[in-house]
């Protein structure tokens, strides 16, 4: 067939402008112009005239059938996908051309870029560092012809590997070099059973072993510290009514109203976001959304966060350590892939939240996602002998293979390199596409069971669906986007956008009928069968016969042995502001610093509105950047009913007390919520963990946090029903270890009953005292962003309430709410009274007095306790203590809970404090505005 | 409640057609969603409804374009069709990805099948904007419009192609600038964010010759229930409704 191609220029190329911008910020100071030139590559006998509406615009673009690069003026690289690789927009392609009545057997893109002003190395640097991702990319060279467009490609046939009779030695380098990175414990019973069974395991089988026992889906390190079960327990002895469901399924699901039930899970893609950022982000988001949608019979999306810690993106290029990615550019490209992902689902941003620490060389990349269910399909049901397994969606590539093992591996500089194939590459439209038609499916009752094909692949979610009953599998029929895949590849491939359904045999003809209607791919695959066997065969040949009681059962869990670590903390000693100068440079560089700037230019790149079901955003105020520490959807329309969620993560305080981190950080989200009107007593919790390599001093922090919170849980009666957990924090470079700190991001998600009552962070009147509700002594700056200022952490953190003491103060709260004490209020986090103060009165456009030994400084603390010194109370972070807003008159009571009348509400915009008297701080909102602004402007260029 | 029964149009990648029926149906109106593949397919017609709405998203991945594969599938599939819809004065709004399907299209500004007026690309800063804005209605010759020439409506928008490309022969073809990004005051800016995607001459929507065909980047069915921020894009939906009754 005729290959005919389309060269097409822009006049007004905004991306090529941004990608010019990217790459100067990222070295290449010498380009000084970048041109993207699109080409299209058209196989079959049609007429190209007829296409070119559908190619391109001619209002904005020029087409020919050559370049109209002109080589002289810089080298030009051409990007196209792999031969054995489809182009994401082909279908489109296709399809469109169909309705132009074209014949048009394939089409294939490539992009030109052409680099004026460097020379042909660096061109070709900056698009390997930059531009494509060789897992399904590679460069298209000039000479290079088509002789047909189509996938093309010869698979390796499947091997069997003899184990028996290699020492220990040569069994844990076999494990290394096939990246299985099976600890040796799980060699040796791979060993042991092929003598067992007397035939060696085919490839296809011990990937299937390797990728089922590792870590990230097997848990061994939880199993091993005796942890798994902890939350799970603490969530049954509480025995909440409103618990439909808690680490069974891919999430967890609250009872909500009218028969509805609200789901939750985090999930977090570390690995491959410290590679490939784009990819591994856009993934991040693709994968936690699909656990939504493989809740129960099928639950859909309708919100989502992205959490990133990283090291500082403004880190000196020398002091990135070798091998890993600058921080820079994981920030940039995280938000990219957010955008370029969850924009595209249709689904609300709730929680964009962005943190830097050291240790964060492979960084801490954590998405939710927010779910909505009929209470009646709530809980799925096993397959049945004889149910299909029906696989639909995208089609398998070799992009993610050894994911799961990758990614539960420590990681070194080397890995960027070796691992790159384990990053995934997204396509939101096709997972768009089937949660449009799942709750179709659903609610026509044609789903038995459902899940997603996230770590593990196919491998992974029929192994788990078929775990009772076992499954047969024909991977001749699973559809491919790369023929030269073979047979244990089509099996671990972590390509994106694909779920498992078990569908009934009488319903399969239904099912396909509905998923044709909405353009979504499917094929059966196989058939859950009854034998207790994980069977697949390809190419006529058997490549897979293992017992699932075998595939489940015979993973060698290793004791993890423990030992309290010695923690090289200091007591703080910092000297109080002595002048106005000092209190200023103080104020400043709080506003300035990472974790309390103003991080809407990075917020506000992702849809918060889509749905209409969106009460209060990420940001809000008069000028929407206000960032309202809580997000509020309404998501029966026509209905007052909410689904509030907040979100606690704080990578310093990890660093000084693991376990009273992790308390705090339970405190700290459930407090964000009540201080808004949501009662804690309906609300359950998401807990993800994010842990170095397993040695003995990091299983001891990890066994603290983990017993800490299902106490504490347990105490308070609020339940984890979901949660994650990543023990491979570890980035070792140059002989260095680094390890991540001890982290914990805590997710608060509650119901109430009208919206309407919720009460928001910024002044409402000028007059209005400001209260702190709660304690504000003791240790408020250890871990704080104040002492990190000055390169700080401090010995002990302010851990100021225990359970009885945190639920008089939520009680308290409550109360004033129902009776409308209080017309504003926020949770003290990091940044302190000082962020909270603001925040509130900047986005009010009033001001805030603050009298410290005034006229209406009326303490309240209780006996036992001293008022502490002024620069602690404004940068304390007395986490589950809050600030409220209430009127002059009556004066304030709160009978039993310590308050401290700050000062009040003004109608100047501008935050004054007074000192005995004398005010030692006057600035206006104006001028603190532009230091709070700067640093993500500065971050994003 | 009106008999008459307006078509939400959406395709694989539309994913604003539930609020946009929730939208309307607060106003007091009729809808039903309609796939494109039931059309495409002859199992539905247009001429069975008396309006038509294609609300935002990313149409088909917004692959080669926004709404460049929507718009292809529009002309080629339903030209028939469309323009029946077209002689007989119904309307026709075009929400965000739905606006850059109708300027894909050609029925924005011309109202002509198959020939493009006018484009809309990539904002000036090379990236989506998620913001609240507001807009003053410039024109209210449109059933859309009716009445409140003048008003400042706050709404969000959220999209990253909607700086519009304007042929001269615009005017000459009778099309109206329906809406600009405007300060509080209601004064067109071209300031960011207040004008998030840099539209030359603040343009945040455009009506045809006939005011029957309306195209806007922003999104009224997000301003238009109790628990929204605003509800000041009701008023369009109001419109629909008095028009239809």
């Amino acid at each position: 067939m005729p290959i005919h191609s389309i060269f097409a220029l822009s006049h007004d190329d905004a991306e090529a402008r941004s990608w010019l911008g990217f790459l100067r910020r990222h070295g290449y100071l010498a380009l000084s112009a970048l041109v993207i030139e699109r080409v299209f590559w058209l196989e079959g006998a049609v007429d190209v005239e007829a296409l070119l509406p559908l190619l391109a615009n001619p209002l904005y673009q020029t087409t020919a059938r050559q370049s109209m690069l002109d080589a002289v003026r810089g080298p030009v690289v051409e990007i196209a996908y792999r031969p054995a690789v489809t182009d994401p927009e082909t279908p489109s392609i296709l399809a469109a051309a169909r309705a132009l009545g074209q014949k048009l057997e394939f089409a294939r893109l490539s992009r030109r870029y052409q680099f004026v002003g460097l020379d042909a190395a660096e061109a070709r640097q900056a698009a390997a560092r930059f531009l494509y991702n060789p897992a399904v990319e590679r460069v298209r060279e000039p000479e290079e012809a088509w002789i047909s467009l189509r996938p093309s490609g010869e698979p390796d046939p499947v091997r069997s590997v003899t184990l028996v009779g290699l020492s220990d030695d040569d069994l844990a380098a076999l494990s290394r070099e096939r990246s299985w990175y099976a600890p040796l414990p799980q060699m040796k019973v791979i060993q042991a059973h092929e003598i067992e069974r007397g035939r060696p395991h085919s490839d296809a089988e011990i990937e299937i072993l390797a990728q089922s026992w590792s870590d990230h889906c097997y848990h061994t390190t939880w199993k091993s510290l005796g942890l798994l079960k902890q939350l799970s327990a603490a969530t049954a002895a509480i025995n909440h009514p409103l618990v439909v469901s808690s680490f069974e399924d891919n999430a967890g699901g609250m009872e909500f109203y009218d028969g509805w039930v609200i789901t939750i899970k985090g999930e977090t893609h570390n690995f491959p976001s410290s590679i490939a950022p784009f990819g591994g982000i856009s993934t991040k988001h693709g994968g936690v959304i699909r656990d939504t949608l493989g809740f129960g019979k099928g639950a859909y999306p309708i919100g989502g966060t992205t959490v990133m810690g990283t090291m500082d993106p403004r880190l000196a290029d020398e002091n990135v350590p070798a091998g890993a990615l600058h921080p820079r550019l994981i920030v940039s490209e995280s938000i990219r892939g957010t955008s370029y992902y969850v924009n595209p689902m249709g689904i609300p941003m709730l929680h964009p939240v962005y943190r830097i620490h050291p240790g964060y060389a492979k960084c801490f990349a954590l998405g939710h996602s927010i779910g909505l269910i009929p209470k009646r399909y709530a809980l799925k049901e096993t397959p049945q002998p004889g149910d299909l397994a029906l696989v639909i969606g995208g089609e398998t590539g070799r992009d993610g293979i050894h994911g799961a093992t990758a990614s539960s591996a420590s990681m070194t500089g080397e890995t960027l390199a070796k691992e790159s194939a384990a990053v995934q590459i997204g396509h939101p439209i096709t997972e768009r596409n089937f949660a449009t038609a799942i709750p179709v499916l659903r609610d026509a009752g044609l789903i038995r069971s459902i899940t997603d094909l996230g770590a593990g692949g196919i491998s992974s979610a029929a192994g788990e669906m078929g775990a009772e009953i076992g499954v047969d599998l024909d991977l001749d029929r699973v559809p491919l986007k790369d023929r030269s895949l073979t047979g244990w590849e089509i099996l671990l491939s972590e390509s994106q956008e694909r779920m498992l359904i078990a569908v009934a045999p009488q319903n399969l003809a239904r099912a396909e009928s509905i998923l044709d209607r909405y353009e979504v791919a499917h094929a059966v695959i196989g058939q859950f069968t009854g034998s207790n066997r994980f069977e697949a065969s390809w190419r006529g040949a058997k490549i897979v016969d293992l017992e699932m009681g075998f595939l489940w059962g015979a993973c060698p869990i290793e004791p993890t042995a423990i030992s309290e670590p010695k923690r090289v903390a200091e007591p703080l000693a910092l000297p109080e502001p002595a002048s106005r100068e000092e209190w200023l440079r103080a104020i400043h560089g709080v506003l300035r610093h990472y974790h309390c700037a103003d991080q809407s230019a990075a917020g506000s790149r992702f849809d918060s509105t889509v749905q209409g079901r969106t009460v209060i955003g990420p940001y809000g105020g008069r000028n929407h950047r206000m960032p309202t520490n809580i997000a509020v959807s309404a998501p029966l329309r026509g209905k007052p009913y909410g689904v509030v969620t907040t979100l606690a993560f704080n990578p310093f305080y990890g660093e000084i007390d693991p376990a009273a981190m992790a308390r705090m950080m339970v405190i700290e989200a459930i407090t964000k919520a009540v201080v808004a009107g949501v009662d804690y007593r309906e609300m359950v919790l998401c807990d993800n963990f994010y842990t170095p390599r397993m040695r003995p001093e990091t299983a001891w922090d990890l066994k603290q946090m983990v017993e800490a919170i299902a106490k504490f849980s347990a105490e308070i009666g609020v339940p984890f029903i979901s949660g994650k957990d990543s023990s491979s924090g570890t980035f070792e470079s140059d002989g260095r270890r680094i390890d991540v700190p001890s982290t914990l991001a805590v997710m608060a998600m509650g119901r109430v009953p009208d919206v309407s009552r919720i009460v928001t962070k910024e002044f409402k009147r000028a007059g209005n005292r400001l209260v702190l509700l709660g304690r504000a002594e003791g240790d408020g700056l250890g871990g704080s962003v104040y002492a990190d200022l000055r390169g700080k952490r401090g010995d002990c953190l302010f851990d100021g309430y225990d359970a009885p003491g945190i639920r008089v103060l939520w009680d308290m709260l409550l109360r004033l709410q129902r009776e409308d004490r209080y017309l504003s209020g926020s949770a003290i986090a990091e940044g302190g009274v000082l962020l909270r103060l603001f925040e509130a009165g900047s986005g009010s456009g009033l001001g805030a007095r603050i009298d410290l030994g005034g006229s209406i400084l009326r303490p309240h603390l209780g006996d036992d306790i001293v008022r502490p010194r002024t620069d602690e109370l404004l940068f304390g972070e007395f986490i589950g203590s809050v600030l409220i807003e209430v009127p002059p008159e009556p004066a304030f009571a709160a009978a039993g809970v310590p308050h401290l009348v700050l000062g009040e509400v003004t109608s100047e915009q501008e935050f004054t404090v007074i000192h005995h008297g004398a005010e030692i701080v006057r600035e206006s909102w104006t001028n603190l505005e532009a230091s709070w602004s700067e640093t993500f402007r500065e971050v994003l260029g | 409640m009106s008999a008459a029964v307006t078509a939400i149009l959406y395709a694989p990648g539309t994913n604003c057609h539930e609020e946009t029926a929730a939208a309307l149906e607060r106003a007091g109106g009729r809808s039903e969603l309609v796939l494109l593949h039931d059309l495409v397919e002859g199992s539905k017609r247009l001429d069975r409804y008396q309006a038509l709405i294609i609300p935002g998203g990313f149409a088909y991945g917004d692959h080669l374009g926004a709404g460049r594969v929507f718009a292809t599938m529009l002309v080629a599939e339903l030209r028939g069709q469309l323009t029946d819809f077209l002689e007989a004065d119904k309307p026709l709004l075009g929400i965000c990805n739905g606006f850059q399907v109708l300027t894909e299209a050609g029925l924005l500004p011309g109202r002509m099948p198959g020939c493009r007026g006018m484009a809309l690309l990539e904002n000036e800063s090379a990236h989506f904007e998620d913001r609240m804005v507001r807009i003053v209605v410039s024109e209210d010759t449109s059933p859309w419009t009716a009445g409140l020439s003048g008003r400042i409506l706050a709404m969000p928008s959220a999209h990253a192609e909607g700086r519009p490309l304007i042929e001269p022969g615009l005017a000459a073809g009778g099309a109206r600038v329906a809406f600009r990004y405007c300060d509080a005051q209601g004064s067109p800016t071209d300031r960011y964010p207040n004008n998030p995607s840099g539209s030359p001459g603040a343009v945040a929507g455009i009506a045809d010759n006939t005011g029957c065909v309306l195209g806007l980047m922003p999104h009224p069915e997000r301003a238009a229930l109790a628990v929204h921020e605003s509800q000041d894009g009701l008023e369009l939906f109001r419109n629909l409704v008095r028009w239809l009754a």
